[in-house]
């Protein structure tokens, strides 16, 4: 019988229990009620309607549902026939589908952007032939319209990673069994397969909402101001933490992060139609036409050139003395790698210590949440859990202004330093806000560790500590150090908090670089060179983590489970 | 309901590459009839019933439903109803919209397929549940409801790919009757799949047995179980001995001695086996008469090797000579029965034996 309550387990819980208060729950609070406060404490709605009032934020407000819908319409659009071409079609291209779904994640929205900008446009190299050949140009990276581009680029694997499991999902009995009603063609597909994929394409779509809605990154880095998080961002800095029109925009973002979380969530309730029966088959493959092999390889291969554009143009950038008005840059040079290892080394160090000390409390949380989920009986266990997955749907934006404002009197003990003029408050703001990835990873890990393995420690003599550090930890190090790299290799391509909490340039990560450089024309060959850099790390990262993944599930299909 | 049909697979053989799944199958399926395709896994029962269903295309031969060739016909043109073995409900629809479907892919006006959906419901007792969702019911519910889901298009044919193969046993055993019950009720004609012969043998009214893409034998479950055709058959339906030998003019040269040929089993010379049930076999303790003397079995000496108490009968494995048979001998109260090493005289009746080639 798990145990219910010891000292040790409840100190465990009340120390999370506090971390999570005072950096993630007070800080949010601490927006919302500023949003909603008026001078004198009491409760009001006069920052809305101050909101409302203001043309440029009913404008910010409109443009950033815009671009996120449309977002997610784009993101649909390129992924659900790469979703369908694979689980449908038996063909050599599903490898390089595979490929896509990882690619554009490795490397960070705002970081390809620039890269986009010189690619595609106004006079960029696309636009440059265009015009040279036919005489027109298309206006793909202009106002608005280059965010939605960027973003697709970037978030389009969620829909194709959530929809491609879900599409493969299901058993090909439930489309025979529609068949042999006679039901076949488009309405086969409408009323069968399309809304036994729904769970895994809506799952796909809220995340790429929220990720666009809340994006402060790429919209900066493309110049375009009029939209909510930048807008929170320029008052904050602007006007000040005083500012209450920022927190304002901080509770509309969060709304809508919760709202599309919640709404996906009330969707898929009931819903997780895991249809693949034991014994099972997939979806037939069929042979594809020639025509409509033409037609796949095609779109394939028109997505692939559009997904490697940024990671192309960003290592070009990254060599390139000049590029301007010209299809490729006209001269190379190694000197922005040496100017970035030369200026820049003291931020890429910092990258590795903040993000390295945040990924480490991550997986010390996360293995603490996960034993006293799974293997206690400690009343209240849960709400550690439920807390520490609300940071995933609280933007950057809001967590970095709630930090500034929660902690703007902060000092820390003994030192006479501000917390936010340190560097630890980047390691707390990273920890908290990719907790959740490394919970996740710790939790599974956690529940593929039976019991019963305990037991047979605890029945030689260990004790509880004993056997924590002795089986439990060891079996799950796979899930752990999963865990450890995911919330590294996000944190370090953080860039919402980032900018908000970056007081002084000595304290900066290499995110900040990136950003910075990137603002300025001859910053940009070194922006991309730091870029490059934080792609390699990132897919480097990627890679580990799959990795570990992979060795601990061989492992246990060594040992015969499932 | 229409009039039951008639359904034929002539000369079908299939083959996924080079790994033939069917060959030259020829069956027939007679109107109204519950006819049971049995056989081990990979002997091509199931694929024969999904080229039936139009799932599988055959490289030779045709299907035919009352003499119409329906072997290039879409799945979803056949009106053959399949209930699947994995039931196939799909979780996104109520228990009313899965039995509903096929009747809304046929076109029928609302009103008409609101009364067939209850029809069908009530028909197979699940009257209530029809805004369920198929993962809150049980699996024999769930079965029900794919049986009804079928059973309301009013197909010309009913399959069904290892119906009970999902279900506990006490419920498997419940299900069965209740399927023939609303079969003979129907009287469509039906087709099923089942790796279990003894679910074969109560419930169809003819069974083909397959093995390794070939019908070994077609008949009704009497015929299979008493006239076996070939080793396979005798084998896989029921338990039973077979011992080798030899027909030599007009008799059976065996480990059992001599036999005179059973009168009604057309014999050619050379290698053959004599097949006969446990049941058949006598034990006695008293020693074994001379060959030849007067009596109906033919006696050997033998022992004890093991015993299992299966509550009805005891099953025996004894040595006799070379051999070693299974005998199952009645058990009835007070009986102790036979200690393993006892030595016995083990006692074969000729008028149950089959003699089998090969």
């Amino acid at each position: 019988m798990p145990p219910r309550f010891s000292w040790p387990i409840l100190g465990v819980a009340l120390l999370i229990a506090a971390f999570l208060v005072a950096f993630l729950i007070v800080p949010v609070l601490t927006v919302i009620w500023v949003a909603f406060a008026d001078p004198d404490g009491g409760f009001t709605l006069a920052h809305f309607a101050g909101f409302f009032s203001l043309s440029l934020m009913r404008e910010s407000f409109a443009n950033s549902l815009y671009v996120a819908l449309a977002t997610v319409l784009a993101s649909t659009l390129v992924a659900v026939p790469l979703a369908y071409l694979t689980v449908r079609f038996q063909f050599r291209g599903a490898i390089v589908i595979q490929t896509l779904g990882v690619l554009p994640l490795i490397m960070p929205a705002f970081v390809g952007a620039a890269a986009l900008q010189l690619l595609f446009g106004r006079s960029g190299s696309l636009n440059l032939i265009l015009d040279d050949w036919f005489g027109f140009t298309l206006p793909i990276m202009q106002g608005l319209n280059g965010i939605v581009f960027v973003e697709t680029l970037h978030y389009f694997p969620f829909i194709l990673l959530n929809l491609s499991v879900a599409l493969n999902n299901i058993d090909v009995a439930m489309e025979e069994s529609a068949q042999n009603l006679g039901a076949h063609g488009w309405r086969l597909f409408r009323r069968i397969v399309f809304p036994l994929a729904m769970p895994g394409y809506v799952a796909g779509a809220s995340l790429v909402f929220i990720k666009v809605f809340d994006d402060l990154g790429t919209p900066l880095v493309l110049n375009v101001t009029n939209m909510l998080a930048p807008q929170a961002y320029l008052r904050v800095t602007s006007i000040g933490i005083e500012d209450p029109i920022g927190f304002v925009i901080c509770v509309i973002l969060v709304a809508f992060s919760v709202a599309a979380m919640a709404g996906s969530g009330a969707f898929l309730r009931g819903r997780e139609f895991a249809t693949l029966q034991r014994g099972g088959q997939s979806l037939l493959r069929r042979r594809l036409a020639p025509w409509q092999a033409v037609l796949a390889y095609g779109w394939i291969g028109l997505v692939l050139a559009l997904v490697l554009s940024p990671h192309l143009g960003v290592l070009l950038l990254s060599f390139s003395r000049v590029w301007s008005y010209s299809v490729l840059p006209e001269a190379w040079t190694l000197a922005h790698y040496a100017t970035v290892f030369g200026d820049s080394s003291r931020m890429i160090w910092n990258t590795f210590v903040y993000c390295g000390l945040a990924a480490l409390i991550d997986v010390s949380i996360g293995t603490a949440i996960a034993y006293l989920v799974l293997r206690t009986r400690l009343p209240g266990r849960q709400l550690l859990d439920h807390m520490a997955t609300v940071a995933l749907a609280m933007p950057g934006v809001v967590l970095g202004i709630g930090y500034l404002r929660t902690f703007r009197n902060v000092e820390i003990p003994l030192t006479g330093t501000a917390l936010t003029a340190s560097w630890l408050i980047f390691v707390l703001a990273y920890s908290v806000r990719r907790l959740p990835y490394a919970l996740r990873s710790c939790m599974a890990a956690m529940q593929q560790v039976h019991t019963s393995l305990e037991e047979a420690a605890q029945n030689l003599g260990a004790s509880r500590a004993g056997t924590i550090r002795r089986v439990i930890v060891p079996l799950m190090a796979g899930g752990i150090l999963a865990g450890f790299v995911t919330s590294f290799i996000t944190a370090a391509v953080e860039i919402s908090e980032t900018i908000l909490l970056t007081s002084r340039e000595s304290l900066a990560p290499m995110s900040y670089g990136i950003y910075l450089y990137m603002q300025s024309i001859a910053g940009r060959g070194p922006g991309a060179a730091l870029g490059v850099i934080s792609v390699v790390m990132v897919a480097f990262g990627t890679y580990l983590s799959h990795r570990f993944v992979a060795s601990r599930e061989a492992h246990h299909i060594a040992r015969g489970k499932p | 309901m229409t009039a039951p049909v008639r359904v034929e697979a002539r000369q079908v053989s299939l083959a996924f590459g080079a790994n033939v799944v069917l060959r030259d199958i020829d069956v027939v399926v007679e109107p109204g009839e519950f006819f049971a395709l049995l056989g081990p896994s990979g002997c091509g029962k199931s694929t024969l019933l999904r080229l039936i269903a139009g799932f599988n295309r055959a490289q030779k031969g045709a299907i035919l439903i009352d003499g119409e060739d329906i072997t290039q016909l879409v799945p979803w043109k056949r009106n053959v109803g399949m209930v699947f073995q994995s039931y196939a409900l799909w979780p996104h629809m109520t228990v009313a919209q899965n039995v509903a479907f096929g009747l809304e892919e046929r076109r029928q006006p609302r009103a008409a397929v609101r009364a067939k959906v209850e029809d069908v419901l009530a028909l197979v007792g699940l009257g209530e549940y029809a805004t369920r969702r198929p993962g809150q019911l049980s699996g024999g519910q769930q079965q029900r409801v794919a049986l009804a889901r079928t059973l309301a298009i009013e197909p010309r044919v009913l399959l069904l790919d290892e119906p009970l193969s999902n279900l506990d046993a006490k419920l498997r055993h419940h299900m069965r009757r209740e399927l023939l019950a609303m079969q003979r009720k129907l009287g469509i004609t039906t087709i099923f799949v089942t790796h279990d012969q003894e679910e074969a043998m109560t419930t169809a009214d003819r069974i083909a047995v397959m093995h390794q893409g070939v019908i070994q034998q077609v008949g009704t479950p009497i015929d299979l179980y008493d006239r076996p055709v070939n080793r396979f058959v005798a084998e896989f339906v029921g338990t039973i001995n077979l011992v080798p030998g030899r027909t030599v003019a007009g008799a059976i040269d065996s480990a059992l001695g001599r036999i005179a040929r059973p009168p009604d089993q057309p014999l050619s010379d050379g290698p053959v086996q004599l097949a006969f049930r446990p049941h058949t076999v006598a034990l006695s303790s008293a020693p074994a008469p001379e060959p030849g003397a007067p009596g109906a079995h033919h006696w050997v000496d033998g022992s004890v090797l093991e015993r299992e108490f299966l509550g009805e009968f005891v099953r025996y494995r004894v040595s006799a000579g070379a051999l070693e048979l299974i005998v199952d001998q009645q058990h009835t109260l007070g009986d102790a029965g036979y200690a393993p090493g006892t030595r016995i005289s083990v006692g074969v009746d000729p008028g149950q034996l089959r003699v089998l080639h090969g």
